[in-house]
């Protein structure tokens, strides 16, 4: 039993590392004593015939159309996959593509694949920096952000609280959206290997529906020490700037 | 004459600054000349009496800048150019007010610049250049140029100033795009390298976006080939052997990018053997596989200065290499971009440090390779590791990013820090 992770559009979606994080789950479930590989996914004719996760990066926006194009022939998939509960992970514009669609400056409208409630629409101004998220589900998520519009219509189920950085947008206080396993975020690059906790969630989904149990390996907690090293530093930052509690 | 005042000033501050931090090149008298005489930068840069070359791109601007003016001056061209730190605005100014005499004119035929990509189109306001040469386009410096299309979008800016030619990487396809609205009357010089160059590539070239076909024979000049600190340019029909400053396809790119400019620049006065022999001569490049003998020890520097550049580094660490020490410091603020690297050949590190080392080690755990242990303190760090035994094979190696670097060549009192 190999557990295969799916990472859609590598090359155009993986601005900031985001891609790596199939990597992140695969490296996690090898130390735990579970076969896993990852498959990068360039086109339809790519996919594997089995998924048991899937990761889409973010992308530029002179892509957005390409990507969109390449995403909707998986549409199907994707679409059977998130009512299945298989767990995806969308970081940024591909989390965009993944909603009811992205309004540019101009008022012309990128139609998403509809898989995730909400919409993007223009900010004044790009939200770059660290970004600290009190989620219930998957506790203190650390990382950055770097995103050209806000996020307007998941209010009713984000993926949690805004504790430093702009998330969501638009003084709603939120980051994100989740939808059963499917879950869409601006935290990129590699958050599954910063915020253990979330990765070994979606990786207990994802072993679960396989009928594998998931306990994290002794190489996972010395990697760990790293993370936790990691965030304090970032918490610490933030704390500077601000008065937050992580 | 207009600029006397000005210039007197500013040669008062740059000499009050020398006073107060002795051998310290300053952006202050740049700053104070650009506040009091705005003018003076475009004008001195436009005023060259063989025109300006500007070099510009996301990574090899450095060393292709290098090569460039070593190119020119081998055909006894007078040149002036701007050191890799002062590309900016005030810092530009301030190089200048170096060379410049009491009118604030600057000795030399042609100025040759190194231009930060995001600086650039600011500073290159109003300017008139010769010649642009486009390096290429890669993701950087996230939190400065957010994601390539920006970065292709200031070098187009830049790309706008020349008015006789621009040069540019054949195998960036952003690069391609952008020469091809290259307005009429304006030549288009090309470099790339060969089918065969890129299948040895074990990862490509590192641009963004790779060109889906190689430049033809003929249409610019070619890395035909490259076999350790070797390569041979095709420039038409002519096969030109080069020895490069150090191992590694990217100089061998630098070195055909210096030649097709050069080859812009002087024209009918260009000789491809003098070019060879100039960037023969080249000696190695700062900061980049430099060996070093501190404490009574050979030491191996490696500067890592963004993705593409790392993953050639590594790649070009001899795998036997049993003592690494690995410092990120605080110029790489979100390292999440140097993700999509591969480290796994390097197996072990002795010791991650720098500010950054918590978010390094993580990556390099993620990519399999084995940490010893993690020393936050980079002083502490470098004292232990090169106090250690030296190791039974290769040399004890230190892979850094620029901030370590500095802060690394400070505490062994090596000369080039600032
Ligand atoms: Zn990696």
């Amino acid at each position: 039993m190999t557990l295969t992770i799916a990472a859609l559009l590598p090359a155009l979606q993986n601005t900031n590392g985001d891609a790596q994080n199939a990597q992140v789950l695969a490296r996690r479930a090898g130390w735990a004593g579970i076969d896993a590989r990852v498959v990068a996914v360039a086109s339809r004719e790519e996919l594997p015939d089995h998924v048991d996760a899937v990761i889409v990066g973010s992308g530029n926006d002179s892509t957005l159309d390409a990507s969109r194009e390449a995403l909707l022939t998986m549409h199907d998939e994707l679409r059977a996959w998130g009512t299945e509960g298989v767990p995806i992970l969308a970081v940024g514009t591909g989390w965009e593509l993944l909603s009811w669609g992205i309004e540019r400056p101009d008022g012309s409208v990128v139609e998403g694949l509809g898989i995730l409630p909400g919409r993007s629409v223009p900010r004044a101004g790009r939200a770059t920096g660290d970004l600290v998220v009190a989620s219930p589900r998957f506790g203190t998520l650390v990382g950055f952000e770097n995103h050209a519009r806000d996020y307007i219509g998941a209010e009713g189920s984000p993926l949690g609280r805004v504790r430093a950085g702009i998330g969501n947008g638009r003084d709603a206080g939120q980051e994100g959206v989740v939808m059963g396993s499917v879950i869409g975020t601006h935290l990129h690059g590699p958050v599954l290997a910063k915020n253990p906790g979330f990765a070994d969630a979606i990786l207990g989904i994802a072993a679960g529906r396989a009928g594998l149990e998931y306990t994290p390996g002794p190489r996972a907690a010395a990697v760990d020490g790293y993370a936790a090293a990691a965030r304090e530093a970032q918490l610490a930052a933030v704390r500077g700037a601000a008065s937050v509690d992580g | 004459m207009r600029y006397a005042p000005a210039i007197l000033v500013g040669r008062l501050t740059r000499f009050a600054a020398r006073l107060r931090k002795p051998g310290g090149g300053s952006a202050v008298p740049g700053l104070v000349v650009n506040r009091i005489a705005p003018g003076y930068l475009k004008r001195t840069l436009s005023g060259f009496p063989q025109g300006l070359i500007v070099v510009s791109g996301s990574s090899g601007k450095s060393t292709t800048t290098k090569m460039l003016v070593a190119i020119l001056r081998a055909h006894g061209v007078d040149v002036f150019t701007n050191p890799s730190t002062a590309n900016i605005s005030q810092g530009l100014t301030s190089a200048l007010l170096e060379q410049a005499d009491w009118r604030g004119r600057v000795p030399g035929q042609v100025a040759v610049l190194e231009m930060d990509e995001g600086h650039g189109a600011l500073v290159m306001q109003g300017v008139d250049a010769r010649i642009v040469t486009l390096m290429n386009v890669m993701v950087d410096q996230i939190d400065r140029f957010h994601d390539s299309d920006m970065v292709a979008g200031m070098l187009a800016r830049i790309a706008a100033r020349a008015h006789e030619a621009i040069v540019v990487n054949a195998d960036d396809a952003y690069l391609q795009r952008l020469a091809a609205k290259a307005p009429a009357g304006v030549a288009v010089r090309r470099f790339g390298v060969s089918e065969r160059v890129l299948a040895a590539a074990p990862r490509g070239l590192g641009y963004t976006e790779t060109a889906t076909r190689r430049l033809e024979q003929g249409d610019g000049v070619r890395v035909e080939s490259v076999d350790g600190a070797t390569a041979v340019l095709a420039d038409g029909a002519l096969s030109v052997d080069l020895r490069l400053p150090a191992r590694g396809t990217h100089y061998a790119v630098d070195a055909a990018a210096a030649y097709a400019t050069a080859k812009a620049a002087l024209g009918e006065g260009f000789s491809p053997r003098t070019a060879a022999d100039a960037l023969s001569a080249l000696p190695a490049v700062f900061g980049r596989g430099e060996r070093v003998r501190v404490r009574g020890q050979e030491v191996e520097f490696v500067l890592v200065q963004n993705p593409a550049s790392y993953q050639l580094n590594v790649d070009s660490i001899a795998p036997e290499t049993e003592q690494i020490l690995f410092a990120i410091g605080s110029d790489v603020r979100d390292p999440s971009y140097f993700w999509p690297t591969d480290a796994s050949s390097l197996k072990r590190v002795s010791v991650v440090s720098g500010s950054k080392a918590a978010e390094a080690a993580l990556m390099l755990a993620y990519d399999g390779v084995e940490i010893d242990r993690v020393e936050t303190d980079l002083g502490r760090a470098i004292d232990d590791f090169l106090a250690s035994p030296p190791p039974a094979h290769g040399v004890k190696t230190i892979i850094f990013s620029a901030d370590a670097m500095r802060r690394t060549r400070a505490h062994l009192g090596l000369t080039g820090a600032e």
